[in-house]
Order: structure tokens, then sequence, then C-alpha cells
């Protein structure tokens, strides 16, 4: 394989695949840059968006992030907090300019999920006596699951690929090979980067797509029990 | 398509105008000569001089600034779609030829006329330099009794921060090592190299020695005898379409421009947030090339 041309020797050479900036050190920083972000995006959107759509309060909120999210340019984020927050917190930097872009799709799905309950089913539950936490975690959690899980899938993709701006601050992740490439113009680095980029983009979209898919097929209610 | 056809007449009606008021005894061509520059401030500074001195001899200029990097200009320039660009002898010798070992200024130079394409020629170069140097804090090289690359040899836990390209650069860890014995960790600091080294995240980085931070923040540059870097003195690139009178004009431009007159524009485009035009302007006069 070695002797496949540009691509073959650089897929071979030394330091290719280990080492601080090898592919799979990249892969792993890429994913837990993404993974983490996610996690502090979803610790503020999925208790704010179910809140909004539980109350009917403030529901201006999601209307207006959604259309925030478009308009933020990322990389001024990005470089304004490593500004504001000094070079020494870039990592945190770079966790909060992509929880930010996390945020809208995340509180949409939350709220759009808890919405869209039909009124019957929530005043049933009020009728056989459930607390508000109760209706909360036992009937708007799991029947707002779906649409949650369909906002995790957007925020994933947004988040996954503009990870690769962590290099232009001095952290890792798979872009590191894109800028580095560019400027040595090693084609071969560009490509197989941006390839690992894609692929691990659309296997995540796939598999949070599979869990969403499970979490509707157990909502189906069960044989003989479907409305008349 | 007719207005077009009008405001192409109404150019070139313009342009004749134009040439026939001017006083000096060299006919400009017609065509407007392309100026480029690079998307950093500094080279569009030096491009900026250059179309003063060709509009104030009567040539009619069109400025295609901040074209990005050399992946997107250097193909415009082959192709004849730009004229004249400011580039620097060692990095474009380095894109033309990756593996070129030469480092002294002359012998950069000398390489780089030969490497050039058809229809492309380097211009005399300007003894101003911006070119990679290692730099260090005042703090850090006062307890390493630091001056020299050499002297890093006997600094343990020395971490390097530059561009993610450093790395393989022959000028990056691996020629710090053959060269001067040096062992240096990198960091791939990128855009945050100086603030890294400030912090402390790195303790020597890699900056542009015309870098008006260099003076700021009192960093300290390392001297390289032993040649690591290639010298990258200013040098206009010129097509085939520039003629010989325009040539002349620019020469006494590169001649004009020492090192420090280089950092000097750079920190007043920095500090004073002055626009390429008024910056090139003011220097072109204090010089005695423009009145």
């Amino acid at each position: 394989m070695c002797d496949f041309g540009e691509l073959g020797t650089w897929l071979c050479a030394e330091g290719t695949w280990t080492g601080q900036y090898g592919l799979g050190n990249l892969l792993v920083e890429h994913l837990l840059l993404t993974v983490v972000a996610l996690i502090v995006a979803a610790l503020i959107a999925i208790p704010l968006g179910m809140f909004i759509g539980h109350t009917g309060r403030g529901s201006f909120v999601v209307i207006g992030l959604g259309s925030l999210s478009r308009a933020i340019p990322t990389m001024g984020l990005l470089f304004a907090l490593v500004l504001l927050l000094g070079v020494q917190f870039r990592e945190l930097s770079v966790v909060l300019a992509l929880a930010l872009i996390a945020l809208p799709p995340l509180i949409a799905g939350a709220y759009s999920g808890v919405t869209t309950i039909a009124p019957g089913i929530r005043d049933s539950a009020t009728a056989q006596g459930m607390t508000t936490w109760q209706l909360v975690r036992h009937v708007e959690l799991p029947l707002a699951s779906p649409s949650l899980i369909g906002g995790f899938r957007i925020a994933f993709i947004q988040v996954v690929s503009t990870v690769v701006l962590a290099p232009l601050v001095g952290l890792g992740g798979l872009g590191f090979g894109i800028i580095q490439g560019l400027a040595l113009r090693n084609f071969a680095q560009v490509t197989v980067s941006a390839v690992i980029i894609i692929v691990i983009t659309i296997a995540g979209e796939q598999l949070i797509g599979l869990g969403q898919r499970r979490a509707e097929a157990r909502l189906v209610a069960p044989k003989g029990l479907e409305k008349p | 398509m007719k207005l077009t056809r009008i405001t192409a007449i109404a150019l070139s009606i313009g342009a004749v105008l134009g040439v026939a008021g001017c006083a000096t005894a060299s006919a400009p061509s017609t065509e407007p000569i392309v100026i480029g520059s690079q998307a950093y401030y500094s080279n569009e500074i030096i491009a900026e001089t250059y179309a003063q001195v060709l509009e104030d001899a009567g040539y009619t200029v069109d400025r295609q600034f901040s074209l990005g990097q050399r992946d997107v200009y250097v193909p415009a320039l082959e192709a004849g779609e730009i004229d004249l660009f400011p580039e620097y002898t060692g990095n474009l010798l380095q894109f033309f030829v990756p593996e070129a070992t030469q480092t002294a200024a002359d012998d950069v130079y000398a390489a780089l006329a030969k490497s050039l394409p058809a229809g492309l020629t380097a211009l005399a170069m300007s003894p101003a330099t911006d070119q990679d140097s290692y730099n260090v804090t005042k703090e850090f090289a006062s307890k390493n009794k630091l001056e020299s690359i050499a002297d890093l040899a006997k600094v343990d836990g020395l971490i390097l921060g530059g561009a993610p390209e450093l790395a393989e650069r022959p000028y990056g860890p691996t020629g710090l090592l053959e060269k001067y014995g040096v062992t240096v960790s990198f960091q791939a600091t990128g855009d945050t190299t100086v603030d890294s080294l400030v912090a402390g995240i790195v303790n020597m980085a890699n900056v542009y020695s015309a870098d008006p931070r260099i003076q700021q923040l009192g960093l300290v540059t390392l001297s390289d005898p032993k040649g690591l870097f290639l010298a990258s003195n200013v040098v206009p690139i010129a097509s085939d379409k520039v003629p010989a009178d325009a040539r002349k004009l620019i020469d006494a431009v590169s001649a004009a421009m020492s090192a420090q007159d280089l950092v000097a524009l750079n920190v007043r485009s920095v500090d004073e947030k002055l626009s390429a035009a008024v910056i090139a302007r003011e220097w072109l006069v204090s010089k005695g090339l423009l009145k």
C-alpha cells in the first residue's frame, strides 16, 4: 500500500498514526472535544427546553436562539473567547464556543418534544395524582425523547464539524491535519483528515438516528392497545 | 453588454487623458498594472508603497489586495492575472523548492531567481526582512543566559510553539537538533503563539521578525549564527507586463526600506490602526520617494 503514490507514502510515514499529532491521538481529541461540548450544552439545554415546553413561558427564547445560532460566526466567537478568557483557558474557550452552537438545536428539540405531547396524556397523568416532578420525569421526558435525540443529532453534526477550528487556537483534533497539510501542501494529509471527519460525522449521525428510532419504537403502544 | 462597452471606452479615454496629462518622459501603457498582496497587513503596506510610487509616475494601478496565501495567488501570478506582488525570498523559494538548502540572503535570492516560473522575475531584493525567528521572553532569556539559538542546548524542558506546519519545516524541531543539538518538544499554538509564549504554555516561539509584538512585549529574538532559517528579504515579483521604467521605481522603494523601517511600518498599523495607504504614503514622503 505504501507504493500507492503520495497518499500511500504519507499513510506509511513515521508519525502519521502515532504521537501527539498522529491521527490516532487527533481522533481521540476530536471526539473528546465534541462529547464534552455536547454534555455541557445538554446540561443547560435539556432542563431549559423542557421547562419552557412544560410551562409555556419564554417560548420566544427558543425561536430567538434558533435564529441567533445561524448568525453567530463560530470562528469569531472562538477567538473572542480566547481573548476574553486568556490563552491559558483555551480548552474552556473551545468547549464554550462549541456548546453555544449546540444549544439552539438541543433546546428546540427538548421544547418541541414536550409541547407536542397531547394535552389528554398530561391531564390523565395529573388525574392519576402525579406530582409535577413525576409528570416531567415519567411522562414528558420519555415522550419527548425522540425529539430530544433529534436535537442531539443536529447538534452533533454541527459540533463535530466545527471542532476543526480548534487547532487555530493551539488545540488538537483532526482539523490539525487540514491546517498543517494546507500549509505544507501535503494534500494526502488534508484528504485523509477530511475523510476521517466526514466518516465520523456520518457514522455518529447514523448512530444517533438509530437511537432516535429506538426511542420512537418504544413509544408505540403494544399490539392490541392501539387506538380504535 | 452595451453598458460594459461604454464603460470600457470611457475608461480608456480616461487612461489616455491621464497619460497625456502626465509629465514623465516615459509613456506608460494604458493597461493597468495589477498589484496584489497577501492577506497580511504588513504585506499590504508594502504593496501600497509600490502602487503609490507607480501612480505618482502616471501609471494606472489596479489594487488586488488581501489575496490570501500562496496557494491562492501564485497560480494567479503564473497566469498573468497579477503583475506585481511583494514577496519574501526565503518563504517563496520554499514554496517552489520545498527541499531548498540555501539560507544566506544572497544564496536564497539567487536560487529563487532560478526557480521562478517563466514570465515572472524577482526584482532587486530589499534589505528589509520578515522571516521566521525564535523568540523567548526576557525573563527566560536572562534566567538561562540566552543570546543565540546555540545557547538553548544546555536548557532542559524546552517547548517550542508555532504554526502547525513548523513541526515539519526544515528549521523546526528536526533542524534545531541537527544544527544546534537543541532538543525541543513541539506545541502547535497556531494563531495564539505569542500569547502562549507570554502565558508560559511554551517557552520559545516562532514569530516573524517584523512582528511589532517582539518590540512591544520585549521578547528576545535569539540569533541564528549557523543559518538555520532561510533569509527572507522583501522581494517584488514582477510579470513581463511591468515595464523597465516601472521596475526602476520599485527598485528604489526596495532599496530605501530597511528592516527597522518595516517593523516601524507594522507598529504604526498595529498601534495607530492607520490604513495601509496612509502608512505607505507617509513613509514614501519621509524617504523622498513621493512629494
